[in-house]
């Protein structure tokens, strides 16, 4: 089924186009990453999707338009930073999202338990330490077991504990067959987490697909020899390779992965091309990224 | 609609800013005429001053001594719970957890049509008590000949409230929120009466302004009898009971309808 299918979605700040015709779609059981760098787009998406912010013009439609305006009952969020009462404790302020959405009977611990909160349950909100706060946010976005769990830069602010903290929850909730769908600019947050991944940025998505798909297996070589310019018509030649670019005195390749380095050397040996410089190495999200963003 | 109220009530019941407003009109209301008891006594040509608590112009005095308190305490409470909701994103919280906009909006007005006849339940309690026990011979005509002070006091609660929230939904910060709501009914709306309306035209229709109409609910007693005495003025200073009832019900429906329209269009 498809959880949250948006088309075309536009939206502008004044003279600032922040999303441009973006559309996108969610599955049932995706670990979906929204992806681009700080002020693509990524919050104002998930902001028009929550209700709380008008598009100007596009459409989005929660599960296949099964429970029509009601569909964020089923949905649990964390947008930006969290809000709650300041002057109501963790339950108080769990209760009122209970009453939203129509949890008879509210029941806390579990929740509580998973995000570490059970000890400071009757403290007040404005007490908190802003990891707290994140994590009472993530417990609140839980109550009444959403089918989708929306999470806007989850760790943003963190401790490096309270990040690893909030990631080992995440995945936890994960691992429940829930659909999440989170946004980030840290590449290494998606990798680690996601299992699709949108990349935006200024409000244009640039690809999107399963990681896999989107960090393509190609390996990266990068070679060097006295001869640039034979090397490179040597390249040309050969199909496993299908990208050459220049970097200053040295060639990056793109290589299918079942194309070996040694075999090239190999080749080039061959046809009297000696390499000064071999270096192997696969790519990671964070140069796909790069590269994709660069465009 | 019982429901979003229920809500409201647990926002609510912890904020001590509800509770510090709501004890002092409390408080307030019954002292504030009480408090007259203790003053010299009036020249006998005004007569006593036992009409201030007596059955039926305790009904009237109390409704004017509340005129002041309601606009203070409730429409500041009305001002302040929602813009504190907005400030504190709460209200988007709640949106995002699933309310309809269009339910934020009802959860509002039964808030504060909840605070209101909560507060005209208090007034007609507090003048039976002080009308009991200061009145001689209690005849039941007199205690009921000025039942409409009854409607007239909600509905003078509701006019309050139902500019705060309009102020509130309309201005993001609460410090001008809350100042605007003071100087709107204070000056802003005697300004625009007197220096402009009445320089256009001077008759009765400078009356029908909607806080005008709201305190014309309970206006002073004295001051339905002694019209004439501002000068330079050949008309009633004063809107009739029902005059002031169906122009502030008026004004209410559109206060309403403003607020539902900037909640449905406002980015939160």
């Amino acid at each position: 089924m498809k959880i949250l299918q948006i088309n075309q979605l536009s939206k502008r700040y004044g003279t600032i186009k922040a999303l441009d015709r973006l559309s996108l779609s969610v599955e049932k059981g995706n670990i979906f990453g929204l992806l681009g760098p700080n002020g693509s787009g990524k919050t104002t998406t998930l902001a028009i999707v929550l209700g709380i912010l008008k598009q100007n013009s596009g459409s989005f439609e929660w599960f296949e338009g099964k429970y029509g305006d009601k569909a964020r009952l089923r949905t649990g969020a964390l947008l930006e930073t969290p809000n709650f009462y300041p002057y109501l404790n963790a339950d108080d302020n769990l209760d009122i999202i209970a009453h939203i959405k129509g949890v008879s009977d509210p029941n806390h611990d579990q929740i509580l338990d998973l995000v570490s909160l059970q000890h400071r349950r009757k403290s007040n909100f404005s007490t908190y330490s802003l990891g707290m706060k994140q994590r009472l946010a993530i417990a609140a976005a839980m109550v009444g077991d959403p089918e989708v769990l929306i999470f806007d830069e989850p760790t943003n602010g963190l401790d490096p504990q309270g990040i690893a903290d909030i990631r080992t929850i995440i995945k936890n909730i994960a691992d429940q067959g829930k659909t999440i769908i989170m946004a980030s600019h840290i590449l290494d947050e998606v990798e680690k987490v996601c299992s699709h991944v949108a990349i935006i940025k200024n409000g244009v998505m640039l690809a999107q697909g399963n990681v896999g798909s989107i960090i393509n297996d190609d390996i990266t070589i990068e070679i060097a020899s006295e001869d640039l310019f034979s090397l490179k018509n040597f390249l040309s030649d050969i199909p496993a390779i299908s990208q050459v670019e220049q970097q200053s005195n040295k060639l990056i390749l793109s290589v299918d992965p079942s194309f070996s380095a040694a075999e090239l050397n190999q080749l080039a040996f061959q046809k009297g091309l000696i390499l000064t410089h071999l270096v192997a190495r696969s790519k990671s999200l964070e140069t796909e990224f790069l590269e994709i963003t660069k465009q | 609609m019982f429901n979003l109220l229920q809500l409201e009530w647990k926002k609510v019941k912890g904020y001590t800013t509800f509770r510090v407003l709501f004890l002092l009109y409390a408080i307030l209301l019954p002292s504030m005429l009480l408090v007259i008891k203790r003053l010299p006594d009036v020249p006998s040509e005004f007569g006593s001053k036992d009409v201030f608590f007596m059955f039926p112009t305790v009904w009237n005095y109390l409704g004017y001594a509340g005129n002041w308190l309601v606009f203070f305490f409730l429409g500041f409470l009305a001002v302040l719970s929602i813009s504190t909701e907005i400030n504190n994103k709460t209200l988007r919280q709640n949106i995002i957890t699933g309310l309809s906009r269009a339910e934020v909006f009802q959860a509002k007005v039964s808030y504060i049509v909840a605070l209101s006849l909560a507060a005209t339940l208090y007034y007609v309690l507090v003048a039976m008590l002080i009308g009991v026990f200061n009145t001689e011979t209690i005849y039941m005509v007199k205690v009921w000949q000025e039942w409409d002070m009854i409607p007239r006091y909600f509905l003078m609660c509701l006019g309050y409230t139902s500019l705060g929230l309009l102020i509130s939904l309309l201005v993001k910060r609460t410090g001008i929120a809350l100042f605007l709501y003071l100087s709107y009914v204070m000056f802003i709306e005697l300004i625009i009466r007197w220096a402009i309306h009445k320089n256009i035209v001077s008759n009765k229709s400078m009356h029908f302004y909607p806080m005008n109409a709201v305190e014309d609910l309970t206006p002073f007693p004295l001051l339905t009898t002694t019209s004439d005495v501002v000068k330079g003025v050949d008309f009633d200073i004063l809107l009739t009971p029902n005059e002031a009832m169906l122009t502030t019900f008026v004004y209410i429906i559109i206060f309403w309808f403003l607020s539902y329209y900037i909640l449905e269009k406002k980015s939160l």
